[in-house]
């Protein structure tokens, strides 16, 4: 059994054996956090993505852009999603286009949920990890973002939610990240939110900070986004 | 008055139904949707004449209608009929325009507009979706004190409410405080091993009957709603290991598909079929061949299967790598199950710690010794099989 994952960001796995290996560890929640726009959507769009050209599935939960967002915005790095999307490899729980109107009917791998339906979310989470473990035995999840939910729920049942996802992920197995912007909840919250996360990486438009992962504690490097997505240099 | 839920199977544990001004709490596992449950009783009671409401802080009210239609239940001719009405407690609060008779765009308002609602359906029934998030809105006691003034007042008034709770992580104590505040109790738990593959729903305390123990499985099909089925069980294991025994020995039924193997032992060449009832577990019981070259059957067999019993010869560990092997061809990895350790009373029969070593079995998949034979260890073993699939 592997230990960790790759990240597939360029970089990232080389800045530091952890007690685990290098990599993201396996069947864990990694938790990416820091102002808004410093990639942190990227950097979880390349972690699915070099999962699902290593043939791991993906259940992707998405609450503040929609499925063509998505698949726009991974087009711009020359990450496609259709011929995974047509291999049942990619599964999407939608719960920010019943609000904005640009709805698709639900199929196979597409499930659309309520922001303010945190039962009927975690609802999608459980047919979600049954269909993408019938794909492949490991597989990755992106939740992309806290944020919104926080924005249509009260806190605490935002936290709920976030440790019922968790441990369904970690009982099936899969390897998560999730993301936050900072400084959108209170420090108690974001807190609870950092204290029940796995990993913790914070990016900040320069720097990547590995805050807790494996063994590793506060190791910081620089990044830059290019046309690769985000990469991860040496000082 | 008793009236009936329209839920298949949930008369039969309730005594006929649900009696008139009383509550009834649907308790669900997070990553099961009971919100069903709420509107197939609905539906039902409409269909009888009778009115209702739907107090929604989830879901929109357009979101409900179209869910209504995918279940083949015509909500939208209720409402413009004036049997039934939205309490819209979703909508204002993420910026969609308010739909109902009754809209809440605080929450300080919520006690007293269901109350309003509670008082235009006398006899009729009232969906409370979803409790849980009322929750972390009024806080734990408020919330309490709302539940008591909102069931007093529905029975008054002869009218049945319906809650719906997602039991998230709460602290047990007021887990315990909220379902002591209703009539009556369903669980609605989930069977799984890595995923969710079954759920069932179990009445655990009613006011006016005494439950049974039985928990039936169920999915949910649009159209249709909540559907009975009888789970399938899996006995599987090598050749010779005592499956056709065991099936005979949990089952209350059972036959076999056999023929003496040389003319002398009796060897299963299609199936076991049996058909379990146990504390209130019922299942049919399918016992697969041990040999390889019938296990073209085993996929078959186990599709939909929601448990396993693989038996192994305790006196024969060559046998444990065939037992891994079919393990792995009924897709019983993703599955609850446990390993009987059979022919544990006869002459060098291994320990459990033993098998469990060989077969390199983590801590999580309990191992009971037996002997189907002799009936030595059948009762430990369903009660083992029950644990693990109610997640005692």
């Amino acid at each position: 059994m592997r230990l960790c994952v790759e990240s597939g960001v360029p970089g990232f796995d080389d800045l530091g054996y952890s007690d685990l290996g290098c990599g993201i560890p396996e069947n864990t929640v990694t938790l990416i956090y820091g102002p808004p726009k410093t990639g942190k959507s990227i950097f979880s769009h390349q972690f699915a993505y070099h999962g699902l050209l290593n043939g791991e599935s993906c259940l992707c939960i998405l609450t503040d852009y929609g499925i063509n967002e998505l698949k726009q915005n991974m087009m711009g790095f020359g990450w496609f999603l259709e011929t995974q999307i047509q291999n049942d490899m990619f599964y999407v729980i939608d719960a920010i286009s019943r609000l904005t109107g640009d709805v698709f009917p639900d199929s196979n791998t597409y499930k659309l949920t309520s922001l303010n339906d945190p039962a009927d979310m975690m609802v999608k989470v459980g047919i979600g990890t049954r269909f993408v473990l019938k794909r492949s035995d490991d597989f990755r999840s992106v939740f992309d973002s806290l944020t919104t939910s926080l924005a249509f729920n009260p806190d605490k049942l935002v936290i709920r939610f976030y440790r019922a996802y968790m441990h369904r992920l970690k009982e099936a197995r899969g390897t998560a990240i999730v993301n936050y912007t900072e400084g959108v909840a209170s420090d108690v919250v974001e807190n609870a939110i950092k204290s029940v996360s796995d990993n913790i990486i914070r990016l900040d438009g320069e720097y990547l900070t590995i805050e807790r992962m494996g063994g590793l504690k506060n190791i910081k490097a620089p990044y830059r986004i290019t046309d690769k997505g985000v990469t991860v240099e040496k000082e | 008055m008793i009236k009936k839920s329209h839920i298949p199977k949930l008369d039969d544990f309730l005594d006929g139904g649900i009696p008139e001004g009383t509550s009834v709490l649907f308790c669900a596992y997070p990553g099961i949707g009971s919100e069903t449950f709420g509107y197939q009783i609905l539906n039902g009671r409409l269909q009888e004449g009778d009115k209702g409401f739907i107090f929604t802080n989830v879901a929109e009210p357009s979101s409900i209608i179209y869910e209504f239609n995918k279940y083949g239940w015509d909500l939208e001719k209720n409402i413009d009929e004036e049997n039934v009405f939205f309490v819209d407690g979703s909508s204002y609060f993420i910026g969609s325009p308010v739909m109902g008779k009754y809209s809440i765009e605080n929450y300080s308002q919520i006690k007293e507009v269901v109350k309003k609602a509670i008082n235009d359906v006398p006899s009729g029934v009232g969906v409370i979706n979803n409790l849980s998030t009322l929750v972390d809105y009024l806080g734990v006691e408020e919330t309490l004190e709302t539940i008591h003034e909102w069931n007093e007042f529905a029975k008054l008034n002869k009218t049945v409410l319906i809650y719906i709770f997602t039991k998230w992580d709460y602290e047990e104590q007021f887990i315990d405080e909220i379902k002591s505040s209703v009539d009556c109790l369903v669980n609605v738990n989930t069977i799984e091993d890595r995923v969710i593959i079954g759920q069932g729903f179990m009445v655990v305390s009613s006011s006016w009957t005494t439950p049974s123990n039985e928990m039936a499985l169920f999915f949910i099909i649009q159209p249709g709603g909540v559907r009975i089925y009888i789970p399938k069980i899996l006995v599987t294991g090598p050749h010779n290991a005592g499956k056709s025994t065991f099936v005979k020995a949990i089952s209350k039924k059972s036959v076999s598909v056999d023929r003496k193997a040389l003319g002398k032992f009796k060897t299963t060449i299609a199936m076991d079929i049996g058909h379990m009832e146990y504390k209130g577990f019922v299942a049919d019981v399918f016992g697969t061949p041990g040999q390889e070259r019938f296990d073209l059957i085993l996929d078959v067999l186990a599709k939909e299967a929601v448990g396993a019993f693989i038996l192994v010869d305790s006196t024969l560990p060559e046998t444990f790598a065939r037992a891994k092997e079919m393990i792995s061809k009924c897709k019983a990895e993703a599955i609850p199950k446990i390993i009987v350790a059979n022919k544990t009373d006869l002459p060098g029969a291994l320990t459990t710690e033993k098998i469990r070593e060989i077969m390199k079995l983590g801590s999580d998949i309990p191992i009971v010794p037996a002997s189907a034979r002799e009936k030595i260890g059948i009762n430990e073993a369903m009660d083992a099989f029950l644990a693990l699939l109610y997640r005692d």
